[in-house]
């Protein structure tokens, strides 16, 4: 099997490595680079939970290679604010509205919600539906996941403005 | 109400395990890497039923990437997982860890592959050679009945036939003015958390097996692991890490928890299984496949004279640790929230080439509240009534309760209701709806061509299941509280509410205390989180150990201060004389008294502050709940939309209403799936025909109303000090209920007996009542 030279940015940290042609981005990610926040649910794309961004857009990492990645910039969670800085406002909003549950989900979503409100920085009820409509939650029932995206939102405009 | 006066018990406080987890921060089984760790795969049975002639190895051990690999040859007598009702007859069908002569489901285990990687470890998967001899497959429980049917054990796929009866259901059968008969089926369909299984092993002849693995009950499995292995206590120590969400589908001992121990011992390095979701589909328990045959006896008001019940459920082709509550709960709390004078019902608990059947979050009761509120609003469309009417007229009353139910089980016990006032939760919950303004709104939106319906679902759950829970509370020389329970979260939110109630107790403050579970070796005794018991089983061990902490606390700080115990209040984390403000200890000053390094102080016999308490409730609390939902239906497609949904609930009191407004809403989504989108399909060969996310579809936030309205009623139980009855699940029980019966509401006179209401069962109800025919394009 092949092996290839990447070079990827991830969270500010510039990485090289060398990675079979079939190790999956979310693989590399987790087991060579130990960032375990992007989690895996599926790993058939459908769940959404190991969204990163990539370049600044949502990809989902568990159905891309991670030669594909050669050359970009990659943000997982763990890259959203440093270990000592207070929580972002998307995440601070999670937590003021009870938007998670076990937390599995939360990672993906939380990248999809950071992409939302930089294109959309005051949603419409559609867009937020759009924007996590690609994600699957089996605890919270969306309602407060909902909730926490408007309450970020409301949060960040303000802020901007 | 609860929550007021500052106390942090009632408060909807925000949860302390959040900031970890949203920082990315969690330790889920897979996020685990041990030093030397290698990676395993499950060969599963790709055939619904089939005889194993021969396993061969040879080609998979030439590869040099194979570590190993353990067949059923490997074990002299073989492991079986446990079932709880193991009565005679139940024995004979138990799964084994691994298949030996004969697979009787797609994904049931042959072998278990190492290598260094988990790649490595799949690719060597096609080098194992099974020798399959196909066999024919049943899979509808009906034909497994017939005496030609495949039997998939021995003698007969009849594993029980439960009966319970009550009154003379014939007698007033023969003699009621009407009499519904109808079957209502409830589909398979499985918790589906969004973490598959995991596990990783690891064996050192120092302090035996470690165990890490994503279950919901680690002591539970560290004692069906002992049974498997033949092993002391303290040769095995469980570790249940951050659970990715559980639902009842990780409650119970799996094969791989026991293949892995013994693999890793072989190799003597770690080894780590991490279920994909396609062997999720067809590996973990699945629930509810249930069909109800009724016949029901009614009067001209619409009072339920009597239902008799022809009960069959497909619990697949194993019994597992907990199948046989799905059908006693189904027929037993059939009658939900009502009073019935007669009662007759079989269940036939019936085997076929599935996966098998476990419970999962709302057990029984899902299926039971479906088919007992689709025949109530049945019997008000009948006679014209209005269904509320209808309920209000055949519901129990306060003063009834307590009320002995009569039937019980083996976990169960006899069901006795205790407390509760079931019509004020209807008509709260109607109100809250809108019900008696609905009819308008409906007819104004048929005269614009759009399908609205309301529905209502009541039940009564079964909640705080015992045996036991066991809590710990220890206050460090430093202040700081240390809980511990055997009651491990998987998405709960324990680290929350059980640190609401030691708080309470003990009146110190939310940041100074921290919960830990999920260590066999921290907590030796407990039994997990499932059936909606932490908070009233759970929480009330922990508020009897901060009692007994509290009370021997105030003994020592008598005797530091000179001063009776009873003259000392405890207030914000310290003790104070009443009437001499000045002389104050902090329950910090109290620990270190007695930390051992020095001299006990005076009377005070024991070094340490820490207590344990175990609480084992008399019996189980019902909760119950109504639900009212709001659909549209197209009328050309048969997609239903779910618009609005109102709960009322009665979980007694609340610790934490923001976390129980999380469980009642994530519930009915849940319900949601349940209603209008999951089943596990199979084909007639057995051949499961949508394992993955693609065809088997898990509501998003498009299916799911943006209006999930929860209230409480919080009347306590008797049953324990906090007077809580438990509120994980019923937002998954009542929801399928309330959701069919607004269909049924909607597409009227239309049948609906069904679940899931995909959109072509739907319009076939359409167009078999005739409905929507003279809409252009539509066919039949």
């Amino acid at each position: 099997m092949s092996t290839h030279t990447i070079r990827v940015t991830v969270n500010g940290t510039e990485h090289e490595a060398e990675v079979p042609a079939r190790l999956t981005l979310a693989d590399f990610l987790r087991e060579r680079l130990d960032l375990t926040a992007t989690h895996l649910g599926c790993e058939h794309g459908v769940c959404g939970a190991c969204t990163i961004l990539l370049d600044g857009e949502t990809a989902r990492s568990c159905i891309m290679l991670a030669a594909q990645a050669d050359g970009s910039e990659i943000t997982t969670l763990e890259g959203v604010v440093a270990e000592d800085e207070d929580l972002h406002p998307v995440q601070q909003a999670f937590w003021d509205r009870h938007g998670l549950q076990c937390g599995f989900c939360t990672p993906g979503i939380i990248m999809s919600t950071l992409e939302l409100l930089r294109e959309h920085p005051q949603p419409t009820r559609e867009q937020i539906d759009d924007a996590l409509g690609g994600h699957l939650c089996r605890c919270t029932g969306y309602v407060k996941i909902v909730e926490a995206v408007e309450q970020a939102a409301g949060v960040l405009s303000g802020s901007r403005a | 109400m609860s929550g007021g006066d500052g106390r942090p018990f009632g408060a909807p406080l925000k949860r302390k395990e959040d900031p970890r987890l949203l920082r990315g921060r969690g330790k889920y089984i897979s996020d685990i890497k041990l030093h030397g760790m290698l990676h395993a795969t499950v060969v599963r049975s790709p055939h619904p039923h089939a005889e194993i002639r021969g396993i061969d190895t040879a080609a998979l051990l030439a590869d040099p990437r194979c570590m190993a690999v353990l067949t059923a040859a490997d074990f002299e007598d073989m492991p079986e997982l446990v079932c709880i009702d193991a009565e005679e007859t139940t024995l004979p069908f138990l799964q084994p860890a691994l298949a030996r002569d004969k697979v009787r489901y797609v994904g049931e285990p042959v072998a278990v592959i190492v290598a260094e990687d988990r790649y490595d470890a799949e690719d060597l998967m096609t080098l194992l050679e099974v020798d399959y001899a196909p066999l024919p497959a049943v899979v509808d429980p009906e034909r497994a009945l017939e005496p030609d049917a495949p039997i998939l054990h021995f003698q007969s796929n009849l594993t029980d036939t439960l009966h319970y009866s009550d009154g003379d259901a014939a007698g007033a059968l023969a003699s009621a003015p009407h009499v519904l008969r109808e079957r209502f089926a409830t589909q398979r369909y499985a918790g589906m958390p969004m973490e598959t299984r995991g596990v990783i092993a690891s064996y050192e002849e120092r302090s035996g097996f470690t165990l890490y693995s994503s279950t919901q009950v680690p002591n539970g499995v560290k004692t069906n692991l002992q049974t498997a292995l033949g092993l002391p206590e303290n040769g095995i120590r469980v570790i249940a890490p951050d659970l990715g969400g559980g639902f009842g589908v990780k409650l119970q001992i799996y094969p791989e928890e026991i293949l892995l121990c013994r693999i890793a011992q072989r190799v003597k390095r770690p080894v780590k299984w991490i279920e994909d979701r396609w062997e999720h589909f067809v590996s973990t328990t699945h629930g509810r496949e249930q069909f109800h045959d009724v016949e029901v006896g009614y009067d001209d008001e619409g009072r339920i004279l009597a239902i008799r019940d022809d009960c069959v459920t497909n619990t697949g082709a194993y019994l597992q640790s907990l199948t046989m509550v799905e059908p006693f709960i189904g027929v037993c709390m059939l009658t939900g929230p009502y009073h019935l004078e007669n009662f007759e019902a079989t269940a036939k608990v019936v085997m076929t080439n599935k996966t098998p059947m476990n419970p999962f979050r709302g057990v029984g009761h899902v299926q039971a509240a479906f088919t007992m509120e689709r025949i109530i609003d049945s019997v008000a469309a009948d006679l014209g009534l209005d269904p509320v009417q209808v309920r209000l007229r055949n519901m129990i009353q306060p003063e009834q309760l307590p009320l002995n139910r009569k039937f019980g089980n083996v976990l169960a016990g006899t069901i006795v209701y205790d407390s509760g006032d079931y019509p004020t939760c209807l008509k709260k919950a109607a109100a809250l709806a809108g019900h008696a303004d609905f009819a308008d709104e409906q007819e104004q939106a048929r005269a614009e061509g759009r399908y609205i319906g309301m529905g209502i679902g009541c039940f009564v759950e079964e909640t705080g299941l015992g045996p036991y829970e066991s809590g710990t509370v220890r206050v460090e020389p430093s202040g700081k509280i240390t809980v511990l329970t055997g009651a491990c979260s998987s998405g709960q939110g324990h680290a929350t509410t059980l640190a609401q109630i030691a708080a309470d107790e003990l009146s110190v403050d939310m940041d100074d205390i921290q919960v830990l579970h999920g260590d066999t070796d921290l907590v030796r005794f407990g039994v997990g989180t499932y059936a909606s018991r932490t908070a009233a089983v759970g929480g009330t061990a922990v508020r009897q150990a901060a009692g007994k902490a509290k009370d021997r606390a105030a003994f020592i700080a008598g005797q530091l201060l000179e001063v009776d115990p009873v003259d000392l209040e405890l207030r914000d984390g310290a003790f104070t004389v009443a009437g001499s403000p000045g002389a104050s200890v902090s329950l910090a000053d109290v620990a270190t008294a007695v930390a051992p390094g020095s001299p006990l102080p005076e009377g005070v016999a024991d070094y340490g502050l820490e207590a344990t308490d175990v609480f084992h409730p008399k019996t189980n609390t019902f909760a119950y709940g109504v639900h009212v939902a709001t659909v549209e239906v197209d009328i050309e497609t048969g997609v239903v939309k779910h618009l609005r949904h109102v709960v009322v609930n009665d979980s007694g009191r609340v610790i934490n209403p923001l976390i129980l407004e999380g469980q009642v809403q994530g519930g009915v989504a849940l319900g949601v799936g349940g209603a209008l989108l999951e089943e596990i399909l199979y084909d007639d060969d057995g051949q499961p025909r949508n394992p993955n996310f693609m065809d088997y579809l898990v509501p998003g936030v498009q299916n799911v109303s943006p209006e999930i309205v929860v209230e409480h009623m919080e009347i306590p139980t008797p049953l324990n000090p906090d007077g809580i009855k438990g509120g994980g699940e019923g937002g998954a029980v009542g929801a399928p209920a309330a959701i069919a019966n607004a269909v049924a509401n909607a597409i009227r006179p239309a049948r609906i007996a069904a679940t899931p209401l995909f959109p072509a069962r739907v319009h076939e109800a359409i167009v078999a009542a005739g409905l929507g025919a003279t809409v252009e394009g539509t066919k039949s």
